[in-house]
């Protein structure tokens, strides 16, 4: 199986998402009302207080379109596709089909996210640069650094999407598993509220999980809210966890592509 | 006898989206889209009395589906007139849905996890039956369809043919005056098919149910069906008796006959010759009367024959052979 | 009609049953969707234990308005979601066919065949988080406020159902819907919050032509005797003659779309 496939799963899952026009549409509408409210939302609580904990309300503007809707992608399709093939033993079709199924589902999903980015997040992002403003990265050095920290984000939400998914082998659901990681999100990604505006303790528990290099590290490094030191650290950290997360996964695809194989589902 | 089903030139037609191929076809298409009008129904008319078993016949696509859909009054009709047991289907939706019975054969109606009976139960209480009736009806079908073994086990659990007979039940239930078929033999193994023929024919013959069955498989209307209606590309094309049809098409069986070696020219009152290939000859037989014994009585021993196959027409070649003669068999159509 | 109400048991029964058949996977489906309910309403508590409160919201108040948002809307959408988002796949699949060859109204028929218990996990959260801020709220309720905030809430979740049928029945005539059902859960998200934080035009529009302010927002407002902007005193009444309103409108709209209900074609 040559390499080139993989990109070309990618263009397909791009190509058959446009084909849903008023979906397109929807999504773009709906991700405008949603940015523009979160965007209310900061307003109304910064009431006119020009910073808090050394944040400003530009700061929270960029934040809500980087943690929210560039870095926090749905999920839910990656979670019901690879839940819904091991759960009823479809899965067992594609080890017959001769590439890699993880790297199929992550090209395949990386196209899905890039057509997200594309067609959604970035109209909705020069709107909101045109109406509202949006900040540059922080410095070139944050800029630069931004981009690892994305890869390393996307990569992370893969793998927690990917376990979320393959659990449901074991657990015969794969509805409350996609409900349990947004809910996780939801609160410890940061995607919605920054660490800076949390309680201490839970901030420094949450700054430790894996979760936070989704949606808070990315975005904090490229409002410059981490120095060059801290920036380089939390990089490593979050590679760290990069690691263990893929490892922990296939370790877990590995048992049960096994039980699958032996026992036939 | 009045009809019970009246078609006087029903039609329907579609719009359908055109999909742009490609990758600029895609982003076209997110702007602007094309359509095309499709007359799946077009002008027909029949008329079918009280105690008629009728096969509505025709390949994919025909338009037999929605001729169906019409008389229990999914869908209304875009031309003409339709009325069944003297109402317009459509607009008496539910009235006419308490009479009549409807099977689909590739979707389901029974609840999928529960056990057979809870959907009968169920339906019990959507078609108002009455408790004696229904145990009467309940009792009656299951020995008949010899569901007893598995009328407490979940819908999904059942086999395919065990699956139909028990939908065929549920239409059943209410004593419904007409029983609508769409596809009911299909995906069925042989001797699924051959249970749900016979117990369609009796059903028909013993409780004057007039039955409608849409299929593409020849043998349901042999078995079912004395009265045919054959439609292709939304039109009628043929109304009237199977062996009719037959009669009026030649036959039109094949045979096949093969030798040990060649035994020559061979010239046969009972079968025209259509191909030589030397030891294997080709033949069709054009006459509904001339059974295989006759032709072989008639080539005689000793020409060494080794085989024998004799091919009955199925129904795409029937409607080939119909296309083929179309404008002679118009004049014989009602 | 009554003999349409008398059947109305039988079919909740007969789906409450398929459920009970897979009761693990719904205990746990109720779990989590309360998990992630109670995690996305501890960031909005964070955003406002840090701000004090959000557009004169303190914590409590936005409670009940969090508690009223997810109360209103899985009454209603137990009745409506899932059954009407999926009359896209039953006309695709021809189960809809089905439903239409049986002689009882075909709303009823999937409304209540479908009635849908996996809502338990939101209400048991909603009914907690409302007792807790009552408890919490300032505000002296007499017997009349208290049965407006009923008749409201009952006002909302009809609200909720009534919208769920008219998006669902696009379908029918133009096969897709679900696009229309992320616009929905678009304006839906933007329910829970107060209405006055938000762009003028939003407001307008969250009142008129995508009225979700009325799921909650309006209704807890009126019973705590905040400000409601552009309804002013007309916010109390409006709020209990929405749900009935779209009611209606949504009777016409769904016979509308039956009358043109094309098949899966072929």
């Amino acid at each position: 199986m040559r390499l080139s496939a993989y990109p070309a799963f990618t263009t397909t899952a791009f190509q058959a998402r446009l084909a849903y026009r008023n979906q397109v549409w929807a999504s773009v509408f709906g991700e405008l009302v949603a940015t523009f409210a979160y965007i209310a939302i900061w307003t109304a609580a910064f009431a006119g207080a020009s910073s808090v904990a050394g944040v400003s309300l530009p700061d929270m503007i960029t934040y809500v379109l980087l943690a929210g809707s560039l870095l926090n992608w749905r999920t839910d399709r990656l979670i019901n596709e690879l839940g819904e093939s091991v759960r009823t033993g479809d899965v067992t079709v594609f080890l017959l089909k001769p590439f890699q199924y993880p790297g199929f589902l992550a090209a395949n999903h990386f196209g899905q996210y890039a057509f997200d980015q594309i067609v959604i997040t970035l109209p909705v992002a020069i709107i909101v640069a045109l109406t509202v403003g949006l900040l540059p990265p922080a410095s070139l050095f944050h800029g630069l650094m931004f981009l690892p920290y994305a890869a390393l984000s996307w990569l992370i939400l893969f793998c927690l999407a990917c376990l979320a998914g393959l659990l449901a082998f074991w657990l015969l659901t794969v509805f409350a598993l996609e409900w349990f990681l947004r809910g996780i999100m939801a609160l410890c990604s940061g995607a919605i509220v920054p660490l800076w505006f949390m309680p201490s303790q839970l901030a420094a528990a949450l700054g430790y999980l894996p979760f936070a290099w989704v949606s808070y590290y990315p975005s904090a490094v490229y409002l410059g809210k981490l120095d060059a030191g801290q920036s380089w650290t939390h990089l490593g950290i979050g590679l760290v966890w990069l690691v263990a997360l893929g490892s922990f996964l296939a370790w877990l695809w590995a048992r049960a592509r096994h039980r699958l194989v032996v026992q036939g589902g | 006898m009045l009809p019970i089903i009246s078609a006087d030139g029903v039609g329907k037609t579609f719009r359908q989206l055109k999909r742009q191929s490609g990758f600029s076809g895609a982003v076209r298409s997110l702007f602007s889209r094309d359509y095309s009008e499709i007359r799946a129904v077009d002008g027909v008319s029949f008329a079918i009395g009280a105690g008629e078993a009728v096969g509505y016949l025709g390949p994919n696509g025909a338009g037999k589906s929605t001729m169906i859909k019409m008389m229990t009054g999914i869908l209304t009709p875009s031309a003409g007139a339709l009325s069944v047991l003297g109402r317009e289907p459509h607009t008496h939706r539910m009235t006419n849905a308490a009479e009549i019975g409807v099977v689909f054969g590739q979707r389901s109606q029974l609840w999928w996890d529960l056990p057979v009976r809870d959907s009968y139960d169920l339906n019990r209480h959507i078609y108002d039956i009455p408790e004696a009736r229904f145990a009467d009806n309940l009792a009656y079908l299951t020995a008949m369809l010899d569901m007893a073994s598995f009328l407490d086990r979940p819908v999904r659990q059942l086999s395919l043919g065990q699956r139909m007979r028990a939908e065929i039940a549920m239409a059943l239930l209410h004593d419904p005056k007409i029983l609508f078929l769409d596809e009911p033999t299909i995906g069925l193994d042989v001797v699924a098919k051959d249970a749900v023929r016979k117990f369609l024919a009796e059903i028909n013959r013993e409780r004057g149910t007039t039955i409608i069955l849409t299929t593409h498989d020849l043998v349901d209307i042999e078995e079912i069906c004395p009265r045919l209606i054959m439609v292709d590309e939304g039109k009628l094309l043929f109304d009237g008796e199977l062996k009719r049809l037959r009669a009026s098409l030649g036959s039109r069986r094949r045979l096949t006959l093969e030798f040990a070696t060649d035994p020559g020219p061979l010239v046969l009152t009972t079968a025209t010759l259509s191909a030589d290939e030397g030891a294997a000859k080709h033949f069709v037989l054009e006459d509904e009367t001339v059974s295989l014994i006759d032709v072989l009585n008639e080539v005689g021993r000793g020409h060494g024959l080794k085989d024998v196959k004799l091919d009955e027409p199925d129904i795409e070649e029937v409607i080939r052979t119909f296309y083929q003669n179309k404008p002679s068999l118009a004049g014989a159509a009602p | 009609m009554l003999r349409s109400l008398a059947l109305i048991p039988h079919l909740v029964g007969i789906y409450v049953r398929t459920r009970m058949e897979y009761r693990g996977a719904m205990l746990l489906a109720w779990l989590s969707q309360a998990f992630s309910y109670a995690a996305m309403y501890a960031a909005i508590a964070i955003i406002i234990f840090r701000f004090e409160t959000l557009g004169g919201w303190a914590w409590p108040e936005m409670a009940l308005l969090l508690a009223f948002h997810l109360l209103a809307y899985s009454l209603g959408a137990a009745l409506s979601f899932v059954q009407f988002r999926d009359i896209e796949e039953k006309v695709r699949l021809g189960t809809f066919d089905a439903i239409l060859v049986k002689p009882v109204g075909p709303w009823l028929f999937i409304a209540f065949s479908g009635l849908n218990i996996g809502y338990g996990g939101h209400i048991i959260l909603a009914l907690g988080l409302m007792i807790w801020s009552l408890t919490q709220v300032s505000a002296d309720w007499t017997m009349l406020t208290a049965l407006y905030f009923l008749a409201a809430l009952i006002s909302a979740a009809m609200l909720t159902a009534a919208l769920m049928t008219m998006i669902g029945a696009t379908a029918l005539v133009w096969v897709r819907s679900r696009h229309l059902f992320s616009i929905f859960f678009g304006f839906w998200e933007l329910a829970r919050y107060p209405l006055n934080i938000f762009p003028l035009p939003l407001q307008v529009l969250m009142i008129t032509f995508a009225p979700l302010g009325f799921l909650a927002f309006i209704p807890t407002a009126v019973a705590l005797g905040k400000p409601v902007p552009l309804l002013g005193d007309w916010a109390g009444p409006a709020s209990l003659a929405i749900g009935p309103l779209f009611v209606l409108i949504a009777m016409a709209h769904w016979r509308h779309c039956l009358r043109n209900y094309q098949g899966a074609g072929g």
